[in-house]
């Protein structure tokens, strides 16, 4: 069923992951779709103080398990042991990400995570994933906001060659300037298939940057393309001095492999890698959103309009208490045909054919929480927003039952036990978790910390973050509509909320009164 | 929503060279395949796993896809898959649907051109009640008159939807011209106005004519145990008709519009490049030949000829790659790439070269090597969760593979020569057997067709 529910999270997905190459990430485990669904879900929650009964005991088990230790040159390794085939995955994950670019260069840590497969140590440029490929392996990158991921998956008896190989590309690269900038042709290629070539996507473009007002999350992470047209290798390179190197990255090892045999072998290889000097990651921040901003964008390719309402919510590294309650409140409201917004909006008031609310919780600063419908056919933007309004009403009010909170938090521990159903999974989960400031330990007892969560802190919740009287809800709508008719007569006034209908240019926002 | 999409068709493409390539990896250790029949002369594929409380069931109607569905209801079977799962025996929809996200349980169909499948994830704990409801959904399915109404409404939505997203259009129309004349050619996602005219009826007689355990593949991974297996087989599958009301005809069909470039003009930055030429049955005795010839020339993305000469060496595109296509009644071997509008003839000029390159030389020893071990090796990574297993399984039964063919493939991958593969790319490969489909704004094209309107969707 919940097939039938992702249709806007892709626009989400797309603020989350740039990879090198488009299939690569597929053949390991996770579609984009199942991407953002495991960030949404698995987030982090810290423990609190343990109580020694048997009981909690038991119910405080670990999810994954993992093992964890830090090289004496600040590079911390996690390992997951899983015996069922014998293969494993390696994940090097760099704690940056395109909210760390200097403003003028967006694009940069993307195009950087493409460069870093054109030649390093011992290998000349495009090698990397052949010599993966001849090992019978996948491998691929990815860049977020807030952290480059770099992953192969082969078999077992492969892992020390695959660390040999991504250790000797985190320090010295240097592809050849040919290779660069037909490498720029590639991410300007990237950025036309994902972004330029659909109306959705240069929708989302501008509600980020509308909500993430003065915050590097509101540059698109593939960059803007006059920006990415102009990129350098001297770009790229004071990026990489400035952000790669041990004491800012996380091994993740999962699969067919003894921990101990994991650090012993991470100490040998990427143990001589000598630290650097980081900077400290500090962004700019947003202030607060005046009042009701809507985006309108119309395309002339668009049939289908599309509502949505994009906030922007406390991260779990920012509020672990509050981000708990945000994901319950997600999983009530917004997750599946018997959620909360599809059975009033779809089922019963039949305004929309499709509804959902998406938390992205895993966020070093702000997190975005989205809510999504599709309208009707004949039911407008307006009848739509009143709606999503009233539901929002309804649990800042009235909260949400005992009934429907037990029977949510039952859902998410069977979570846990499934995340356990895959090798790149946990790892992918550990990796982003541990790149935006949470600890093991968070997601171990994710189960444990998130039954905490009680009816108050949702109401609560839903009253300070979404309400949008409230003085700390912040968020934009985005309506896609299909081309303005053509005005009966000339002189029709612009509307002040509306943008310009030209498909070549991205939509702006502008204030409504 | 474009992403989504794009990401999918890659994946279904990945799964699919998976199962059907001699990526089959064979080390017994593995994957144990049994085979287990039930009292009542059920058969299904098991792989016992107890390392995960879960268990994944995947099962095919073979014959009973998309292709079946009438011309003037396309998209039949899609809403058959829709309405399954939306409200069975005395459960109404709301209620089905709140039992399974209870107890946390995954059950869905879904609908191919060839086939109609279901799947089901369940905790172990969960199982009795999990087995009860797909049961339930396979055997007493209610197709009353809110759901359907619903996902009609949301088909339709898809589809509206669909129609910004230029690789979708690419696609549509792809299938228009390669297969013009066929059941194939039509929507199999259904059109505007043949989802209109579905009802309750017509699902109801697809249903009872062409879910049946004759035509039945079923495939089970996870926490269970064979015994308990083949009781549940008999709980579950008994109940359905021995036979489907009709088999399917074969209406084997060769590539239409071959050596023809159709264009869909759209205002945009980039153009969606798709092509199909003939492909190559799975019985072949080259069939392993030509899947290396494949991963050379196309299918591995990083380190194929076509995505190290278009790609890495002058960054016309992000991503082009090949893929094989079997089909009942057809095979072919498809490309699928986009660049810049200014880049089409360059584009389409680079892949006529590679195309000879192939059949003029055969591979070095070294790509040789590199395929082979990558076809050999790459399939254990597909084998990490219980339903991916299960999966697989299915891709196998479909395919009337034997149940060791995953042992045989490794070996006759292994015997491949160079010149097997030279011979093969000689006799498979042909760039003036090309469908071509361009949408977007190419410059310098002329083609041979002007598409104006999108086939089968209103």
């Amino acid at each position: 069923m919940s097939r039938k529910m992702r249709i806007a999270l892709p626009v989400i997905t797309l603020t989350l992951l740039c990879g090198a190459s488009p299939y690569v990430l597929l053949a390991a485990e996770a579609t984009p779709a199942q991407v953002s669904e495991t960030q949404k879900k698995e987030a982090p929650p810290p423990a609190p103080a343990p109580e020694k009964t048997s009981e909690q005991d038991m119910e405080r088990q670990k999810v994954f398990d993992a093992k964890t230790k830090t090289l004496p040159n600040g590079m911390q390794v996690v390992v997951v042991e899983n015996t069922r085939t014998p293969v494993v995955t390696h994940m090097v994950w760099y704690k940056t990400g395109a909210a760390d670019e200097t403003p003028g260069v967006s694009g940069i840590a993307h195009f950087l995570e493409h460069l870093m497969f054109k030649g390093s140590e011992g290998l000349a440029p495009g090698d990397f994933s052949k010599k993966i490929r001849s090992l019978g392996g996948n491998d691929n990158a990815f860049t977020s906001h807030d952290y480059t991921a770099y992953y192969q998956s082969v078999g077992a008896e492969h892992l020390e060659t695959v660390m040999h190989m991504e250790a000797g590309r985190m320090r010295g690269l240097k592809p050849p300037s040919e290779e660069v900038i037909s490498e720029r042709q590639v991410i300007l290629e990237e950025r036309s298939q994902r972004t330029d070539n659909n109306p959705d996507a240069k929708l989302g473009e501008s509600i980020s940057a509308a909500l993430f007002v003065n915050h590097p999350y509101g540059k698109p992470i593939i960059g803007w393309e006059h920006e990415m047209a102009a990129l350098t290798w001297n770009d790229a390179k004071s990026f990489y001095d400035r952000w790669y190197g041990p004491n800012n990255a996380i091994l993740v090892v999962a699969g067919d492999v003894k921990a101990d045999d994991v650090f012993r072998l991470a100490q040998d290889i990427y143990g001589p890698l000598k630290p650097i000097t980081l900077p400290k990651r500090e962004r700019t921040i947003s202030p607060p959103l005046a009042g009701r901003q809507t985006i309108v964008y119309h395309d002339a390719t668009v049939r289908e309009p599309q509502f949505q309402r994009a906030y922007r919510v406390p991260s779990y590294r920012q509020n672990a208490a509050e981000s708990l309650a945000l994901q319950v409140l997600e999983d009530i409201a917004g997750n599946g045909p018997t959620s909360r917004f599809y059975k009033s909006l779809v089922i019963d008031k039949k305004l929309a054919t499709n509804a959902g609310l998406a938390y992205g919780v895993n966020a070093y600063d702000d997190a975005d929480l989205y809510i999504y419908l599709t309208p009707a056919p004949g039911k407008n933007m307006k009848q739509i927003e009143d709606a999503v309004d009233a539901e929002i009403a309804k649990i800042a009010d009235k909260g949400i039952t005992e009934k429907e909170l037990s029977d949510s938090l039952t859902r998410l521990q069977a979570e846990a036990v499934y995340a356990r159903d895959s090798l790149s999974g946990p790892a992918m989960t550990i990796g982003y978790s541990l790149a935006t400031g949470a600890m093991l330990d968070d997601i171990e007892y994710w189960p444990y910390n998130i039954a905490q969560v009680t009816a108050d802190q949702i109401k609560e919740a839903a009253a300070k973050f979404l309400l949008p009287a409230s003085p700390d809800a912040h968020f934009v709508n985005g309506y896609l509509l299909p081309a303005k008719p053509e005005p009966a007569t000339e002189k029709q006034p612009p509307k002040k909320d509306e943008t310009k209908t030209n498909p070549a240019s991205p939509a702006t926002p502008e204030k409504q009164p | 929503m474009r992403t989504l999409t794009a990401y999918r068709f890659i994946f279904i493409f990945l799964a699919f060279s998976l199962l059907a390539s001699p990526a089959a990896h064979a080390r017994e250790t593995v994957l144990d395949i049994q085979e287990v029949t039930s009292e009542g002369g059920i058969k299904a594929w098991l792989v016992e796993d107890h390392s995960v409380p879960v268990i994944a069931i995947e099962f095919a109607f073979v014959g009973a896809g998309a292709a079946r569905d009438p011309a003037e209801k396309q998209g039949l079977s899609r809403m058959l898959s829709n309405t399954m799962d939306e409200g069975a025996g005395d459960l109404t929809s709301e209620k089905f649907q709140k039992e399974l996200r209870d107890l946390s349980i995954s059950l869905s169909f879904s609908s191919s051109r060839d086939s109609f499948n279901g799947s089901l994830k369940t905790l172990a704990t969960n199982k009795k009640r999990a087995f009860e409801l797909m049961t339930l959904a396979l055997t007493a399915p209610r197709f009353d008159a809110e759901p359907l109404e619903r996902m009609r409404a949301a088909n339709q939505s898809r589809i509206r939807s669909s129609l910004s997203d230029p690789e979708w259009i690419a696609a549509r129309i792809l299938n228009d011209r390669a297969y013009a004349g066929h059941p194939y050619a039509l929507n199999s996602g259904g059109t505007l106005g043949g989802l209109e005219k579905i009802t309750a009826a017509d699902l109801k007689t697809f249903h009872k004519n062409n879910l049946a355990r004759g035509n039945l593949k079923i495939s089970i991974c996870g926490d269970i145990t064979e015994m308990e297996l083949k009781g549940l087989l008999d709980q579950i599958f008994g109940k359905l008709p021995e036979k489907p009301a009709a088999q399917p005809e074969a209406k084997k069909l060769d590539l239409q519009n071959m050596g023809t470039v159709a264009l869909y003009k759209k205002d945009i930055p980039q153009t969606i490049v798709e092509i199909m030429q003939p492909g190559i049955d799975k019985t072949h005795p080259d069939y392993h030949a030509a899947q290396i010839m494949n991963q050379i020339l196309g299918s591995s993305g990083f380190g194929s000829r076509l995505t190290e000469e278009i790609r890495e060496k002058r960054g016309l595109t992000y991503g082009i790659y090949t893929y094989f296509s079997n089909l009942d009644d057809i095979n072919t071997l498809a490309l699928s790439t986009s660049t810049g509008n200014e880049n089409v003839t360059q584009m389409m000029d680079l892949i006529r070269t590679e195309w000879t390159k192939m059949k003029e030389a055969p591979p070095s020893t070294q790509e040789l090597a590199d395929a082979k071990s990558y076809l050999i090796g790459a399939l254990p990574l597909s084998l990490t969760s219980t339903d991916k297993i299960a999966s697989l399984l299915t891709g196998l039964q479909t395919d009337d593979l034997p149940i060791d063919y995953l042992e045989k493939r490794d070996a006759a991958i292994r015997a491949a020569t160079p010149e097997d593969i030279l011979r093969v790319s000689k006799e498979l490969l042909n760039a003036d057997k090309f469908t071509t489909v361009l949408v977007g704004n190419p410059e310098g094209v002329t083609p041979h067709a002007k598409i104006e309107k999108i086939p089968n969707v209103e």
